[in-house]
């Protein structure tokens, strides 16, 4: 077998693998609710009071605040996909049946990040169109609608990076949900909140800064760009990959 | 052929598997014994580059087992019936196996009619009990119809015609020419089953050789005697014969057949309330290898350790 066809046979039995455990639609579910949900909450608000959307706005630019609850949901989901082979031993037969460690890799992160960012970005779609709904002289155009999917598309995939990265390097749900979590949320809040130089300068190199900065076009530091907040999230993100990498790549499957 | 050469594993200062070196040939069913940590599990894994060794190789037709082309194809393998995601279907389960390999997902249906889990096989693996655990275990080791079969106490949790069904299968394997190496604490079964033997003890190679020549070199034959008397019949038994106290008042004798024990025991007027020869059993000699005050002896029963 080639590594081409290995590798496309490997990512199709990705595919199952996620869709064929309840934990998976489970977290599609749950970030479909959340997601559009907050669209309709955004939708109705400005429906009930015009005054208070910004005018030259579209509907796209209620929804990238939805980009934020879709980007923890996806982290959390890859997190989980990722990890849920080492949590039930079933990494054993995963690498009896693909035992060629690189393809195994690229097909899981190739799977994990590109379904959960398309998850992310097609309900974020979903929550602009609801909102435009609720308030149809918002717009939906086209090329705002491209600039703002390109944008959330990076900071998803960068997230399900991030996600699939440390499940892979800690091989534990719960380990890497907390670190997640430190990473993304409670680490920017809080170090940015502590009365050090130092302290606000790691905040704004965690992940967590360069999403919310992405999104919101704010963050702890008056210094960070768009540039920067996007090599801070592709870097943690690849960092994440190596770390995983290396673990899934030279040490043995379940120790 | 499945080849270990030198096989080492260190788990830091842990040896594991200590310069294991054996074949397991096509055509015969090859019983891998040994004590609990005595590193079969970890032998297995090894050949199935699950666990790096430390040191040596593993091959399966001449080569490492992650290169072979299509390797659920080559070699099917059950390690631990446990170790499946238990919010899967039996089914699902199976189907992502079949994905790797672009097995026809029909043959996933005919396995698992094939193990007699065709009726369970949409429910949720968190229901199976542990022997249909280990059917499923068994369906995706048969998905790709492989020529060389690893097997990690198959027998566990299986109920009597599971067993009986194991049996018939690797011996059908065998018998169609394929490799199996089966690992089994229950020494009975291996010993109906099992062409050869290979122990190991304290990761160590202990034995090496076929099942009947083990079971020879272990002693053959022996006689049981219940008796009121044990002392004086021992006293009174031929200097060749080998004998062992194995309760008050039961003897166990090598090489004296029980019609001329008989017959001595009625010429010194010794009451016999048992007599008969007991067949040498695997488990036995397995004992007789692996038990401290042998295993320095064991080499002797090794052929393949020269190699």
């Amino acid at each position: 077998m080639s590594p081409v066809l290995a590798l496309a046979r490997a990512g199709r039995a990705e595919w199952s693998r996620i869709w064929s455990v309840r934990s998976s639609w489970a977290f599609a579910l749950a970030l479909t609710a959340v997601v559009l949900g907050f669209g309709v909450v955004i939708g109705s608000e400005a429906a009930g009071d015009p005054s208070g959307v910004t005018p030259g706005s579209t509907a796209w630019d209620g929804a990238r605040f939805t980009g934020m609850f879709a980007l923890f949901g996806i982290v959390a989901m890859s997190v989980v996909i990722a990890t849920a082979d080492h949590a039930t031993g079933g990494i054993v037969p995963t690498l009896q049946w693909t035992p060629r460690r690189g393809i195994l890799l690229t097909a899981r992160t190739v799977v994990v990040v590109a379904t959960t960012t398309l998850l992310g970005l097609v309900l974020v779609l979903g929550a602009a169109t609801l909102i435009w709904t609720f308030v149809p002289h918002l717009g939906l155009p086209f090329g705002a609608g491209a600039e703002m999917a390109g944008d959330l598309g990076f900071i998803l995939g960068s997230g399900a990076l991030l996600g699939v990265g440390i499940g892979l390097a800690t091989r534990s749900t719960a380990a890497s949900l907390v670190l997640a979590l430190a990473l993304m949320l409670v680490g920017p809040l809080l170090l940015a909140q502590l009365p050090y130089d130092w302290t606000l300068q790691l905040a704004t190199h965690l992940p967590g800064s360069g999403a919310l900065f992405l999104i919101f076009g704010e963050g702890p530091s008056d210094d960070m760009t768009t540039t920067s907040a996007r090599l801070t999230l592709a870097a943690w993100g690849l960092a994440a990959l190596a770390a995983g990498g290396w673990r899934l790549l030279a040490t043995d499957a379940d120790r | 052929m499945i080849t270990a050469r030198g096989l080492t594993k260190l788990y830091g200062s842990i040896r594991a598997v200590d310069d294991l070196t054996f074949d397991v040939v096509p055509g015969t069913v090859t019983g891998f014994l040994g004590p609990n940590g005595a590193g079969k599990s970890t032998t297995m894994r090894m050949m199935l580059g699950l666990d790096r060794p430390t040191s040596g190789t593993a091959t399966i037709a001449g080569k490492p087992y992650a290169a072979l082309a299509a390797p659920l194809r080559e070699v099917g393998a059950l390690l631990d019936a446990a170790a499946m995601h238990p919010g899967r279907t039996g089914r699902a389960h199976l189907r992502v196996a079949a994905r790797t390999h672009g097995i026809p997902l029909a043959r996933v249906d005919e396995v698992l009619e094939e193990v007699g889990l065709a009726a369970a096989s949409r429910r949720r693996i968190k229901g199976y009990s542990l022997g249909m655990r280990q059917r499923l275990g068994i369906a995706g080791a048969l998905l790709g119809d492989p020529g060389v079969l690893l097997f990690d106490e198959p027998v566990n949790g299986l109920d009597l015609d599971g067993v009986r069904w194991i049996r018939s299968l690797l011996r059908g394997f065998a018998d169609e020419g394929r490799t199996v190496l089966v690992s089994s604490h229950l020494m009975s079964e291996v010993q109906l089953v099992a062409d050869r033997v290979v122990v190991i003890g304290g990761g160590r190679l202990v034995a090496d050789t076929e099942t009947s020549a083990l079971l020879t070199g272990a002693g053959g034959p022996r006689v049981r005697v219940r008796t009121p008397s044990p002392d004086e019949l021992l006293r009174s038994l031929p200097a060749h014969a080998v004998a062992e106290r194995t309760g008050d008042h039961e003897i166990e004798v090598a090489g004296v057949a029980a019609r001329e024990i008989g017959d001595l025991a009625h010429g010194i007027g010794v009451r016999i309330h048992h007599l008969a020869e007991v067949e040498q059993s695997l488990e036995h000699a397995y004992l007789s290898l692996t038990g401290p005050a042998s295993a320095a002896d064991a080499a002797v029963a090794t052929e393949g350790a020269a190699r």
